[in-house]
C-alpha cells in the first residue's frame, strides 16, 4: 500500500465526507476514491459504507483503522525526527511514571533519545494512574509507565515493558539483614510503612496474608518515607529498581510474589512528537532486563 | 561432465522452497500470497531508482537511535527489509549478508537491516547471525510505508501464521498483521535511490554479489 493512501483513508475516517477529505489532501476526488478503492481491493472488502449522504466505516474498516492510523504516524514520526534532528527544534518529552516506578529503568532511553535530539526537555509526573491517565488523554502528558493492574480506558495503547519485584528496605543493622530473602512470615512483627507513591506491595501483602500486618500510613514523597525507614520507624516494601542510598539496604521480598508487570501506555491516535516518538519506539523495540 | 551449480544465496533458498512446498496447507498459503499480491498490485508503487528515500531515525537492536542521513553522508547504503526472525527465508538470506559484509564494507556500503519486530526481536536476529551491520526496528512499519512496500498479510498465509507461532500482534506490538516485501535498496549518499530488488515472492532475494556489484558501479561513476 502507499503512504498517500492510508493518508487519505485516514483523512476520510477523520471527516466521513469524500469532498472535503479530498480537499485535505490537496487531491482530485477521482483520484482520491481510486486510491481508496485500491485500498479497499488489498484489505479484501469496502473499508468504507456510503448510501446517499451517509458516509461511514464499514467493520472492516473501523477494525483497520488503528492500525493504518499507527502505521501513518510511524512514517510521519520516522521522518520528523530526522527533519527535528538537522533543525534542533525544541520539544518537551513529557512522561507519565505510576505509584513507586522510578526512571531507571528507562535512563538509557531517556539518554539516546537526549544524545539524538539535544534540544529536548524532560517532564516527568509521578502520580495515580488514574490521574496519569486523565494527562494523556487531556494532552498533558505524552506517554506514561503505569502498572499493568489499573484500569486503563481502550483509547489508551499499550505494551509489556518490564517486571518490577518487591523488596524489603531496612535500615542499618536491622535483623532481616541476616537473611538473603525476606517472606511475608518475617514480616509480621515489623511495622511496615506504606503510602500512595509506594507502588501497592505492601497493600497486596496485607490483602494476601493469613495473618494482620501492623501498616503505618506515610503518605507523601518515597525520599520522605525513606527517611521515616532510616530513622527506624519500620520498613518499606517498594520496587527492586528504584535506587536506595546507604545506609539504607535491601533483600529481596519472594514469598509470596509480589511482581507486578509494568506497561508504556499512549493514547490511541495521537501523533507524538519527535521526541515522545523516539522514546515509544526506543522502548517498544528493546526487551527490558 | 555436468558442470557443478555454484551454492548461490536463490539455490538454497529454492531448496527450501521445494522443501516448504511438500507440506499442501504452506504450498496453498504461499501460492495465494504470490497470485494476491500480484494481482492487487500492493506494492506496484514502491519507490523505485531515481526517488528520494525518506530519511529516518529508528531505534536499533542495541537501543540506540540510528539516523540514515548521517549513515549516508559515509557513503552509499544498502536498506534491506526483512519480514521478521521467524522466517527462514529471511535467515537464509540475513546468513549471507553477514557473510559479505567485509566485501559489501570493502565496497564502501553500509548495510541496514529493517524488520517491523519488537521487543528485543531484532537484537535476537542481530545476535543469532552474529550481524555486525544494524538492525533496525521499523516499528509500526512506518519507514515500510513510507518506501511503499508494505502490504496487508494475504487471508491464506495469515490465518497458516495464526495457527502457530509466530505470534504477530505480541512479535510487532500491534494488532496490523502488515508486513514488508523483503525488498532491497541501495541508496547514493545524497539519498537517491540507484539500485533495488523487490519481488512478491518473498523466496526470491538478490545475491550479495549482486549487490556488491551495484556497490562498485555506483563508486566507479561517483
Amino acid at each position: 500500500m502507499e503512504l498517500s493512501q492510508v493518508r487519505y483513508f485516514i483523512t476520510l475516517c477523520r471527516t466521513l465526507n469524500f469532498t472535503r477529505a479530498a480537499t485535505q489532501c490537496n487531491v482530485t476526488q477521482p483520484a482520491f476514491t481510486r486510491a481508496i478503492q485500491r485500498l479497499e481491493d488489498e484489505f479484501g472488502g469496502p473499508l468504507i459504507f456510503r448510501e446517499r449522504s451517509l458516509t461511514q466505516l464499514t467493520e472492516l474498516g473501523r477494525n483497520i483503522r488503528p492500525h493504518l492510523e499507527a502505521m501513518l504516524d510511524a512514517a510521519d514520526a520516522a521522518r520528523a525526527t530526522a527533519d527535528a534532528q538537522t533543525n534542533r527544534r525544541t520539544e518537551i518529552l513529557k512522561i507519565g511514571l505510576g505509584p513507586g516506578i522510578g526512571a531507571g529503568a528507562i535512563a538509557g532511553v531517556i539518554r539516546e533519545v537526549t544524545t539524538a535530539l539535544p534540544d529536548v526537555t524532560i517532564h516527568f509526573d509521578e502520580s495515580g494512574p488514574a490521574a496519569l491517565v486523565e494527562s494523556m488523554l487531556t494532552d498533558a502528558l505524552d506517554c506514561a509507565l503505569l502498572p499493568d493492574h489499573c484500569d486503563m480506558p481502550e483509547r489508551l495503547n499499550r505494551w509489556n515493558l518490564y517486571r518490577d519485584n518487591a523488596v524489603a528496605v531496612l535500615p542499618p543493622e536491622h535483623r532481616l539483614l541476616a537473611r538473603n530473602a525476606v517472606t511475608a512470615g518475617d514480616v509480621v512483627d515489623e511495622t511496615i510503612l506504606v503510602g500512595e507513591s509506594c507502588g501497592g506491595f505492601a497493600t497486596r501483602l496485607a490483602a494476601e496474608s493469613a495473618q494482620p500486618l501492623r501498616l503505618q500510613r506515610c503518605h507523601g514523597a518515597t525520599s520522605q518515607m525513606l527517611e521515616l525507614v532510616g530513622a527506624g520507624l519500620g520498613i518499606a516494601l517498594l520496587s527492586n529498581r528504584l535506587r536506595f542510598a546507604a545506609p539504607l539496604a535491601t533483600r529481596p521480598f519472594t514469598e509470596p510474589d509480589l511482581s507486578r508487570g509494568i506497561l508504556l501506555a499512549v493514547v490511541a491516535g495521537r501523533p507524538l512528537n519527535p521526541a515522545a516518538a523516539s522514546f515509544v519506539k526506543l522502548c517498544r523495540a528493546q526487551r527490558f532486563a | 561432465m555436468p558442470t557443478a551449480t555454484p551454492d548461490t544465496l536463490q539455490s538454497r533458498l529454492d531448496r527450501l522452497l521445494a522443501s516448504r512446498r511438500e507440506a499442501a496447507a504452506w504450498n496453498a498459503a504461499y501460492e495465494h500470497w504470490v497470485a494476491e499480491l500480484t494481482r492487487n498490485g500492493a506494492v506496484d508503487h514502491a519507490l523505485r531508482p531515481g526517488d528520494k528515500f525518506p530519511d529516518f531515525i529508528l531505534p536499533s537492536a542495541e537501543g540506540r537511535l540510528i539516523s540514515l542521513s548521517a549513515i549516508r553522508a559515509t557513503g552509499p547504503v544498502v536498506i534491506c527489509f526483512f519480514r521478521g526472525e521467524w522466517c527462514p527465508f529471511c535467515r537464509l538470506m540475513l546468513a549471507a549478508l553477514a557473510e559479505s559484509l567485509p566485501e559489501i564494507e570493502a565496497a564502501g556500503g553500509t548495510l541496514l537491516a529493517l524488520t517491523p519486530e519488537t521487543g528485543g526481536l531484532p537484537l535476537d536476529m542481530k545476535t543469532y547471525h552474529k550481524a555486525r551491520f544494524e538492525v533496525l526496528s521499523d516499528v509500526d512499519c512506518g519507514v515500510g510505508l513510507a518506501t511503499g512496500v508494505v502490504f496487508t498479510i494475504p487471508k491464506l498465509y495469515r490465518a497458516l501464521l495464526a495457527k502457530s507461532q509466530p505470534n504477530f500482534p505480541d512479535r510487532h506490538g500491534n494488532g496490523g498483521w502488515l508486513l514488508p516485501v523483503p525488498a532491497t535498496y541501495i541508496l547514493r549518499p545524497d539519498g537517491v535511490i540507484a539500485w533495488r530488488f523487490l519481488d512478491v515472492d518473498f523466496s526470491r532475494r538478490p545475491e550479495p554479489a549482486d549487490i556488491i556489484a551495484a556497490l562498485r558501479e555506483i563508486r566507479a561513476t561517483a
